[in-house]
């Protein structure tokens, strides 16, 4: 603490986003190594296409964890989109393949089903933890049972598919290689780092996770903040649902599991604190990375898909570990 | 396993000390906590502990327990050095404390709870249920519990009778020395009768037992011996006999602090009353009388008690943050019914809690942030936040309360306490507050810093903003307050004008020793 009284005039006025610039750049060297390994060691990892692949593969998992990220923010935990994420393919499916509209009306209703079922389950999940101070996580784990039922019953347990061609050609399209739903997933991305940087709301989340107390006795209202944030949460399942249906071309109820699993192990990875109040959705973009970068490379050095789980449980461990010095160094 | 005590005691003498702590000191980061703290006790008394809060004696038994190390000074237990490690060592010593706060294990059977430190086992490595009822069975025959059937969890007791399953836990340890800390703060005059007479029963078995207590009635009817704490020292050890209660209020108090009336002459001229408390009972007052004040503009209106006499309950039933039982508060002459601390604010009204740390701050958060938290609507437009208009609020504020700082972007745990609770001071400035409710306004402040906000908080007084302050610092409230409501259990015992200021006369009232 210096003792300079009151004189700074001209100052960088996001504190939040620098600091978590520096948070993040030891997730960004340890990207960064990962990278450069499996460019050592492997001949295709950094060709083209195998970067595509990566960002295709990694799209799903990033528009979760953005959302996750919200929650997680918040001292949450939702563990039901990768559920939420089916039962919201499968109605967007039942309405995308309805007799009777054409390809731009048809796709139109299915991103307003997904979305809508993303955003009542993710309310859903908000309005009974925040009124009633319950663990979202109990919450969530009924809520991940429901929605899967759910898809299951609405879907009669079949796949949906004979989606109109122009939804296919979104799912595949690429621009100078990047995949256009990576391209969905980054503005998700930026939106996200905007309403958490820039706005009342973003702030408050981050002042509920770090102090939920303090915010409330400061007159603001922390039910609603927490209800949005679960809400936003719901939405990108949602979001991840019309992005599934587009690349896979199907609607499938048993999609999706374990996916919030991946979404979290993205959060933590990318360095927000589990006890909320900390971290960023600059972290996650990394998180995200890392275990795409991890998956793909490990496979093309010849490990094993259970090896390669393996190695990313061993990841997430080191990451909260990593968290836990670096709580303890800020605090003190 | 028996406890067995780890000094080498020589032959016991009733008269002679056999636990002896000299000069003990105690430091948290720079702040004294125990001063040079002697005492000794005699095998077999009740000795009572006594002081203002924060006067170092819940710190010292937490030193004797081995929850703190001490960082000077000496403790001999039975002529051996004593300086236990972790609360495990003290026990094995012999030394046992019933908290004031409750250790209990709720869901647990009352058996399971006594024995919980050393559960007996089968030859098998199992619990041995039997033998553990046995014991739970003995200990609470022992304290004349005869009538409760050991097996029933510990939630279905009620609070006495969990205080008196937390004494047989105690002394199921063959206890030395018992320490009782505030043993009677939740128990109503009939239980702590019962409570007595098994004290008694216990210390004619030969166990010392020390008493901190608030209630010198109580000191005075159960202990032989007094020592009496103040700033972190002990004044002096009496015998019971040789004292009165108003011997031990002086002691307390001591003659260092004649009350600072420097500007009692000052001509007072208050606005209207800006809030009016009528007959107000709070949740956690149990009783039907309720508290009833008038605040006017411009005035400071202080507070004073002991710690659970329900002072920080007034402001938050006035701030809408726990529902009020009964009674009503006006608002500029108009009843107002807070359903939150919104609508409080709204209306005008700050509060500055007691806890920084849990309720005032945001530790880690940026100076700025948690200067505009209650006010992020005034930076922001459509909801996206003015970085510059939030630097401009935090430095102005900064320079209003001579705020220390290195950049408005640094957390706020950067900062010294002090400049801590200035930040959290210039939150509430940011909005104007007409009606300013402040708890323990400087605690954990050092001295500087406690000056500039006296000052900060008489020049809003002279604003015309209405202050009610709540202090356990009786020179506090005698520095910055116009007039002082004295409560004691939940009811305003009396009020005492600048000219009657004393704290004396404050601690008679908080005691409950009316004239």
């Amino acid at each position: 603490m210096t003792t300079q009284t009151s004189g700074d005039v001209a100052q960088e006025p996001r504190r939040v986003t620098l600091r978590s610039v520096l948070n993040n750049a030891g997730i960004g060297l340890a990207l960064l190594a990962l990278i450069l390994f499996f460019a050592v060691f492997t001949e295709h990892f950094l060709t083209p296409n195998n970067i595509t692949n990566i960002l295709t593969q990694i799209t799903i998992n990033l528009i979760l964890a953005v959302g996750m990220t919200f929650v997680i923010l918040i001292g949450g935990i939702d563990l039901s989109v990768g559920s939420v994420m089916a039962f919201a393919a499968v109605v967007a499916g039942k309405a995308i393949t309805l007799p009777g509209f054409g390809p731009v009306e048809a796709i139109a209703l299915a991103i307003v089903a997904a979305t809508l079922i993303g955003v009542l389950c993710g309310m859903f999940n908000g309005v009974i933890s925040a009124y009633w101070s319950l663990p979202s996580f109990i919450i969530t784990l009924g809520m991940l049972n429901i929605a899967r039922g759910a898809a299951l019953h609405v879907s009669d347990a079949q796949t949906i598919y004979s989606f109109p061609l122009a939804f296919e050609d979104f799912g595949s399209a690429m621009i100078y290689g990047v995949p256009v739903v990576f391209m969905v997933a980054v503005v998700l991305v930026l939106i996200a780092w905007f309403i958490l940087n820039f706005t009342v709301f973003g702030r408050l989340l981050y002042g509920i996770g770090n102090n939920e107390e303090a915010v409330r006795l400061a007159g603001h209202s922390v039910y609603w903040y927490k209800v949005a944030a679960f809400t936003i949460c719901g939405l990108t399942a949602g979001i991840a649902a019309v992005v599934y249906m587009a690349r896979l071309n199907i609607s499938s109820p048993i999609a999706g599991i374990g996916f919030e699993l991946n979404a979290i192990a993205a959060v933590i990875i990318g360095g927000t604190s589990l006890s909320g109040g900390r971290g960023s959705v600059i972290g996650t973009l990394l998180g995200a990375f890392i275990i795409g970068v991890l998956a793909n490379g490990l496979i093309l050095i010849g490990l094993s898909d259970f090896m390669r789980q393996m190695i990313t449980g061993v990841v997430i461990i080191i990451a909260v570990v990593l968290d836990y010095y670096r709580a303890k160094y800020t605090a003190s | 396993m028996a406890a067995t005590p780890v000094s080498v005691a020589p032959a016991p003498d009733p008269q002679e000390a056999f636990l002896n702590v000299e000069g003990v000191r105690k430091y948290f980061g720079g702040v004294k906590a125990l001063d040079g703290v002697s005492f000794s006790l005699v095998k077999g008394e009740a000795h009572a502990l006594v002081g203002e809060n924060g006067a170092g004696k819940s710190t010292l038994i937490k030193i004797l327990s081995g929850v703190y190390p001490y960082d000077a000074g000496d403790i001999f237990l039975g002529g051996a050095a004593y300086k236990p490690a972790n609360p495990h060592e003290a026990k094995e010593s012999g030394i046992q404390v019933v908290h004031q706060e409750f250790n209990l294990l709720d869901h647990l059977s009352i058996a399971e709870n006594i024995s919980i430190e050393r559960l007996p086992k089968t030859r098998y490595g199992l619990l041995d249920k039997a033998e553990m009822n046995r014991r739970a069975r003995e200990a609470l025959d022992a304290i004349g519990l005869s009538d409760i059937d050991v097996r029933s969890p510990v939630s279905s007791l009620g609070i006495a009778h969990r205080q008196l399953v937390e004494i047989a836990r105690a002394l199921q340890s063959k206890s030395q020395i018992l320490i009782l800390d505030e043993p009677t703060a939740t128990l109503t005059e009939r239980e702590t009768k019962r409570l007595f007479e098994i004290v008694e029963n216990i210390k004619a078995e030969g166990v010392t037992i020390v008493f901190v207590s608030h209630h010198l009635d109580e000191v005075f009817a159960l202990c032989d011996r007094v020592t009496v704490f103040r700033n972190g020292k002990t004044i002096a050890t009496d015998q019971i006999a040789d004292m009165t209660p108003e011997k031990v209020v002086q002691r307390m108090v001591g003659r260092h602090l004649e009350a600072q009336m420097t500007d009692a002459t000052k001509e007072q001229c208050y606005g209207e009353v800006a809030l009016k408390v009528v007959d107000m009972c709070t949740a956690a007052n149990s009783k039907d009388k309720g508290i009833s004040f008038d605040l006017r503009y411009g005035e400071i209106l202080g507070i004073a008690g002991l710690v659970g006499a329900g002072r920080t309950e007034i402001l938050r039933g006035i701030f809408g943050i726990d529902p009020i039982r009964s009674g009503s508060v006006y608002r500029d002459g108009k009843e107002v019914r807070f359903k939150g601390p919104k609508d409080a604010i709204v209306s005008g009204i700050g509060f500055v809690t007691e806890d920084r740390k849990d309720e005032g701050l945001i530790l880690d958060m940026p100076i700025a942030a948690n200067v505009s938290l209650v006010n992020l609507m005034e930076v922001a437009t459509s909801g996206i936040i003015q970085f510059a208009a939030e630097n401009k609020q935090a430095r102005e504020g900064g320079a209003r309360l001579k705020l220390k700082y290195g950049k408005t972007a640094d957390p706020a745990s950067s900062l010294s306490g002090g400049n801590q609770q200035k930040v959290v001071l210039a939150k509430w400035l940011a909005r104007n507050p007409k009606v300013l409710l402040l708890d323990e306004p400087t605690r954990g402040v050092d001295v500087g810093a406690k000056a500039e906000i006296y000052s900060i908080l008489k020049d809003l007084a002279r604003e015309g903003v209405a202050l009610l302050v709540v202090s356990s610092e009786m020179p506090e409230l005698m520095t910055l307050a116009d007039r002082i409501l004295v409560l004691a259990e939940h009811e305003v015992q009396g009020e005492l004008q600048r000219n009657e200021f004393s704290e004396e006369n404050i601690l008679k009232l908080a005691y409950g020793q009316h004239q």
